[in-house]
């Protein structure tokens, strides 16, 4: 279990001797928030997507949990445990997989590398030496293991980033946009990894903060977007296609359309919006209505009330990106 | 996906061990780098040597001030020696600075490790490879003329702690600096040139000015240059209890300073999301 209550987080503007000597002889220094009284509540089991736009906050949120940066307010606790209070406790019960493809040794290998951080992790022996196998294994990196850092592609050193992060196998897991620069196929194994394996198999609570929206979408149990530091939407992805999309949209194909037929359909209650494509077979009509019982029956009626040819009538699914345009830019941040 | 592992947790011990190893192993693929490192060495005491020779004996430059001593067995034994201030001032900071340009160390930060470990670890290797090379100075230097034949060990060995113990801490602060300003390379070169002048390693502190002699006094490499000197002439610890003292207590006030003012340094870095700033 994984609380997040009341989070506000802010950053100095300015740093260097100048910010340094202000905040020395007590005068602040501009800061620009980057969180605003974040609340989050994250089950035993549970793939959490954050999802949101660069610069949301994602990853600050992540550092926060991560003990590698502290709120100016609120409380976070994972496993119960207070963050701030006992941070070795809470790093004890973590893994974290930084974006940041540069954080390993470019002189040693990758075998080198994660001994060294599966030392520092609490891993020694024949314990470690067996991690390291099984971990290197569930990436696709055995080949790799005695190759040095420095020669490995970003999407190879993504890989390892995640391999580190289960070292020490924790309950709980940071994921900072674990798949980005991996080739198609490989992010796509580890996202059936952190799926099959890692949630539903060995029950790990994951927090994955992504910019893919297909990727939140097809991993996730519950998704916050995190809009200008403010978590804008939460809840399951198919609860949001519903809630945050606000919109039927349906595709009408027929061979030929007139005004009265245009207008009978703008009539319908519900009706939102409309668009024409003419094609080489004939006239598609791109419906937008609002989600609500008995819209659908009325726009059917429509459409054929004079015998027009209704040659083809099928709802379009709400895409992903609809609902995180619409959250994302009707947010009327403050930032 | 495997079974929960029961970890067995490594002992500090071990951290430092791993540390030390990812130190040696980064230092040794460099191997030109490494080789020269040792070439300059040799350098250095041939170089002291023929200083030494326009430079006449003089009691000043023994330990007891009774006896006239040749400048070389002065300049050697204090350049030799010098290597381990040079070690504290700089491989901690560089450490941490290495660790930032890396981006290694935010992910260092996250482990369930004491940032004391982490912070006392990141000189053992440099630690080490001083010990290694301070012996090859005085093998060499014997070889020059150095008069190592009344050594007393114990006096040795409990300077060499204590030096180690007592310039630590100014690289703990120097790593505390490099946190916050992230670079420190003017007041690193500040401190080891100043150490290196009012320390008495080129000439006996009661040579100088007695102001400079007081800047010289509260210094730990003054007390350890001092302490090394009597050790190659064969003095006993007791005789030498007063710099041993020093030293001791110097560790003792400034070991828990610095390591309290790096905790600062980090909690700083902390708050203004600069940990991974350089």
């Amino acid at each position: 279990m994984l609380t997040v209550e009341h989070v506000d987080k802010s950053f100095p503007v300015a740093h260097g001797p100048g910010a340094m000597l202000r905040s020395m002889i007590g005068r602040s220094v501009p800061r620009r928030q980057i969180l605003f009284d974040v609340n989050l509540r994250v089950g035993r089991g549970e793939l959490f997507g954050l999802l949101g736009p660069n610069g949301a906050g994602k990853s600050t949120l992540l550092k926060l949990l991560a003990t590698l940066t502290v709120p100016d307010r609120g409380r976070m606790t994972i496993d119960g445990i207070d963050v701030e209070r006992d941070p070795l406790g809470a790093k004890r019960r973590i893994g974290l997989c930084t974006s940041d493809e540069r954080s390993f040794y470019f002189r040693l290998s990758a075998r080198q590398n994660m001994e060294f951080f599966g030392a520092l992790m609490g891993l020694s022996g024949k314990h470690l030496k067996r991690r390291i196998d099984e971990c290197i294994e569930l990436v696709d990196m055995r080949e790799f293991l005695d190759s040095r850092f420095g020669g490995f592609s970003s999407g190879m050193r993504m890989r390892l980033t995640l391999a580190r992060a289960l070292m020490a196998d924790p309950g709980i897991l940071f994921l900072d946009e674990p798949t980005r620069a991996v080739d198609p196929v490989h992010a796509e194994e580890l996202r059936a990894m952190i799926r099959s394996n890692l949630v539903d198999g060995a029950g790990k609570t994951v927090i994955l903060a992504t910019n893919l929206l297909d990727e939140a979408w097809q991993l996730c149990d519950r998704v916050a977007v995190v809009n200008r530091g403010r978590i804008v939407a939460l809840g399951p992805p198919r609860e949001l296609d519903v809630e945050l999309g606000a919109v039927a949209r349906y595709r009408v194909t027929m061979d030929e359309v007139d005004e009265d037929l245009l207008a009978r359909t703008r009539t319908v209650p519900g009706f939102r919006d409309l668009r024409i494509v003419r094609t080489e077979t004939g006239v598609d009509l791109h419906v937008e209505m609002e989600p609500r019982a008995g819209a659908l029956g009325a726009l059917m009626r429509a459409v054929s009330w004079d015998g027009s040819t209704l040659r083809d009538f099928r709802p379009v699914e709400t895409e992903p990106v609809d609902i995180f345009k619409r959250v994302t830019l009707d947010d009327g941040g403050d930032r | 996906m495997a079974a929960i592992v029961n970890r067995a947790p490594a002992s500090g011990l071990a951290k430092v061990g791993a540390i030390f190893r990812r130190d040696a192993v980064v230092a040794l693929s460099y191997p030109g780098n490494f080789a020269l490192s040792w070439l300059g060495i040799v350098i250095e005491v041939v170089i002291a040597w023929y200083i030494s020779r326009l430079v006449p004996a003089s009691p000043k430059f023994s330990p007891t001030g009774l006896v006239a001593v040749g400048y070389f067995q002065f300049l050697a034994v204090n350049s030799a020696f010098v290597h381990f201030q040079s070690a504290a001032l700089n491989s901690f900071a560089e450490s941490i600075r290495d660790a930032q340009l890396t981006g290694t160390l935010e992910i260092v930060l996250a482990t369930p490790t004491r940032l004391t470990t982490l912070v006392l670890s990141s000189a053992v290797w440099s630690f080490t490879l001083t010990a290694m090379q301070t012996g090859l100075y005085l093998i060499v230097a014997v070889m020059f003329g150095l008069d190592l034949s009344h050594v007393n060990f114990l006096t040795t060995i409990v300077f060499l702690v204590l030096t180690v113990a007592a310039v630590s801490p100014l690289g703990v602060l120097a790593a505390a600096l490099s946190m916050v300003i992230k670079k420190t390379g003017p007041i690193e070169w500040l401190s080891t040139s100043t150490a290196a002048v009012f320390g008495g390693v080129y000439l006996p502190l009661r040579s100088l000015p007695y102001a400079l002699q007081v800047i010289g006094w509260c210094l730990p490499i003054t007390h350890a240059l001092n302490g090394f000197r009597a050790a190659a002439a064969g003095v006993p610890l007791s005789a030498a209890a007063p710099d041993a003292i020093w030293l001791l207590a110097a560790s003792l006030i400034l070991m828990p300073f610095s390591l309290w003012v790096f905790a600062k340094a980090v909690g700083k870095a902390r708050v203004d999301g600069t940990l991974s700033m350089y």
